[in-house]
């Protein structure tokens, strides 16, 4: 296949595409199929103008080189002005740190971070989360019918990152909620600005808990914040609210979407969900499988630094550059039947979690997340239905693949007594 | 064969693992891979090979 273009006749010749219009939301995947058939590496006028990675390779190899393709955002917030960043329209407010940061400072911050989400030191909270899941559903269980997003895949991810942070757990829900639904309320939608209060209470409480461990040291992820130190030096306030804003809104709705596309899938093909609930030892596979298959985060931008070529590719300095993950984990030059769930598929390189040294801190300690959920749900309420009549996805899901109701019922049984705190 | 990981290109992904938890360990610092030892022992071939076609950095390689 040749994918070698001529930048101008690519320009002249732009896709109409636009990740965050309602049409792309339903049609991604044969959107994605026709772009990389015949267009692989596309730009788009939209939003400013913008090149649009689609292939698994490409986006490896973009990914691969932070210094030509960097996730740095700049922004004042005097003037309000926005530059770089991973978000096409660029994104008012904070600056994602250790997202939107590049080396050196990305040095830092990441080596700052790692050790506390190491395999080891995420296995900590695997017994935490056992018991949330086993809490969330004893909350339901007795009824035969919940909301699988609301009374479910939303909180638990929320109640880990409480605790990993060290948050009173009776906090949950003010800071769940903003996350989730900033992700799919229109701009123009009054509540908007509701959520965006919700960032700004965040931050305060942020501020407030880590002013107590600078008395009052303790061993969690916000006394690290306040009394840990990059380079010799301690964190500034500012890199303090950026980098656990970033580790919220990392965290939060990703691992949501994952699991809720995941138990419609299982809902949708009980011959699927009858292999996982009868072998366990599947899961770490499936879960690949999902995020593969899904991708929670749609697709995410880089900026270019200087002019370059990667691989025939022509890049100009300032241009920006979408990175579809979602396109490139269904690329059939790399896997096979990129449009099927296969619960075993292995090897599976999807990058999911993104690429390069971006790629997710978190990964660990979603995966445990993922697996505390579906346990719960295989073993408790095997049976349960959606009513897909009432289901309801994002309207948009160029930030996130997810969603908003998923009514379900099941046949009711016994608590068995888990507690949140 | 021989196998080893380029530590500037693995991103602890941790794929290798599940091809093949004989022979990588994850790094508590950074959560990368190193392997245990570079010869890899004959039952251990194919699922080494399932390592390299797995991580998604390609920064597992044999010689
Ligand atoms: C299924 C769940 C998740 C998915 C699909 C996911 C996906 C991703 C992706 C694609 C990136 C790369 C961003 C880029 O290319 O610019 C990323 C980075 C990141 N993720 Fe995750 N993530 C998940 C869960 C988590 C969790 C649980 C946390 C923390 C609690 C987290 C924290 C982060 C952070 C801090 C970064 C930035 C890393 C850096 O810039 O060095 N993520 N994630
Ligand atoms: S799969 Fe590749 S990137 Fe991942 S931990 Fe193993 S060697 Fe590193």
């Amino acid at each position: 296949m040749e994918h070698l273009l001529d930048r101008d006749a690519a320009q002249q010749n732009p896709v109409d595409f636009d990740h965050h219009s309602a049409g792309h939301a339903t049609n991604w995947p044969a959107t994605f199929a026709r772009i990389r058939a015949n267009s692989p590496r596309a730009w788009s006028e939209h939003h400013g103008g913008f090149w649009l990675a689609t292939r698994f390779d490409d986006v490896i190899r973009i990914g691969q080189q932070p210094e030509y393709f960097s996730a740095h955002k700049d922004y004042d917030p005097a003037t309000g002005k926005i530059g770089g960043g991973i978000s096409i329209p660029p994104l008012p407010g904070l600056r994602g740190v250790p997202n939107e940061t590049a080396s050196p400072e990305w040095d830092g911050v990441r080596t700052f971070i790692n050790r506390r989400f190491s395999p080891k030191s995420v296995e900590a909270f695997r017994a935490k989360a056992q018991q949330f899941a086993a809490a969330l559903i004893d909350e339901v269980i007795e009824k035969g019918e919940f909301d699988i997003v609301e009374d479910f895949t939303n909180p638990l991810p929320a109640l880990v990152t409480m605790e990993l942070f060290g948050f009173p757990l009776s906090e949950w829900r003010a800071f769940a909620d903003p996350f989730h639904k900033i992700v799919y309320t229109p701009r123009d939608d009054p509540f908007f600005a509701e959520t965006v209060r919700g960032l700004d209470y965040f931050n305060q409480r942020v501020a407030e808990e880590v002013e107590l461990r600078r008395k009052d040291p303790r061993d969690d992820l916000l006394g690290h914040l306040a009394n840990g130190t990059i380079g010799g030096a301690p964190l500034d306030a500012e890199t303090i609210q950026n980098l656990a804003f970033n580790i919220l809104a990392g965290g939060v709705d990703t691992t949501t979407a994952l699991t809720s596309n995941t138990l419609i899938h299982l809902a949708q093909n009980p011959e699927d969900r009858e292999r996982l609930r009868n072998d366990r030892a599947l899961l770490p596979f499936a879960r690949e499988e999902f995020v593969r298959y899904f991708s929670p985060i749609h697709a995410l931008a880089r900026n270019v630094t200087e002019d370059v070529e990667v691989d025939g590719w022509k890049f100009r300095k300032g241009e920006r550059v979408l990175l579809a993950y979602s396109s490139a984990n269904r690329d059939p030059d790399v896997f096979e039947e990129p449009e099927r769930v296969i619960l075993d598929r292995f090897p599976n390189k999807h990058i999911g979690f993104g690429a390069g040294m971006h790629r997710c801190v978190g990964s660990f300690l979603a995966r445990i997340m993922f697996e505390a959920m579906l346990n719960e749900v295989l073993d408790r309420i095997p049976d349960y239905r959606i009513d897909e009549d009432r289901l309801v996805r994002y309207p948009t899901i160029g930030n996130i693949n997810g969603c908003i109701h998923i009514p379900a019922t099941f046949t009711p049984g016994k608590k068995v007594g888990a507690k949140i705190a | 064969m021989k196998v080893r990981v380029d530590d500037g290109l693995c991103q602890g992904r941790a794929m290798c693992i599940l091809a093949c938890p004989e022979l990588f360990d994850l790094s508590d610092e950074d959560g990368h891979a190193s392997v245990r030892q570079a010869d890899v022992p004959r039952e251990l071939e194919a699922k080494i090979e399932q390592a390299v076609r797995g991580c998604p950095e390609g920064a597992i390689q044999t010689y």
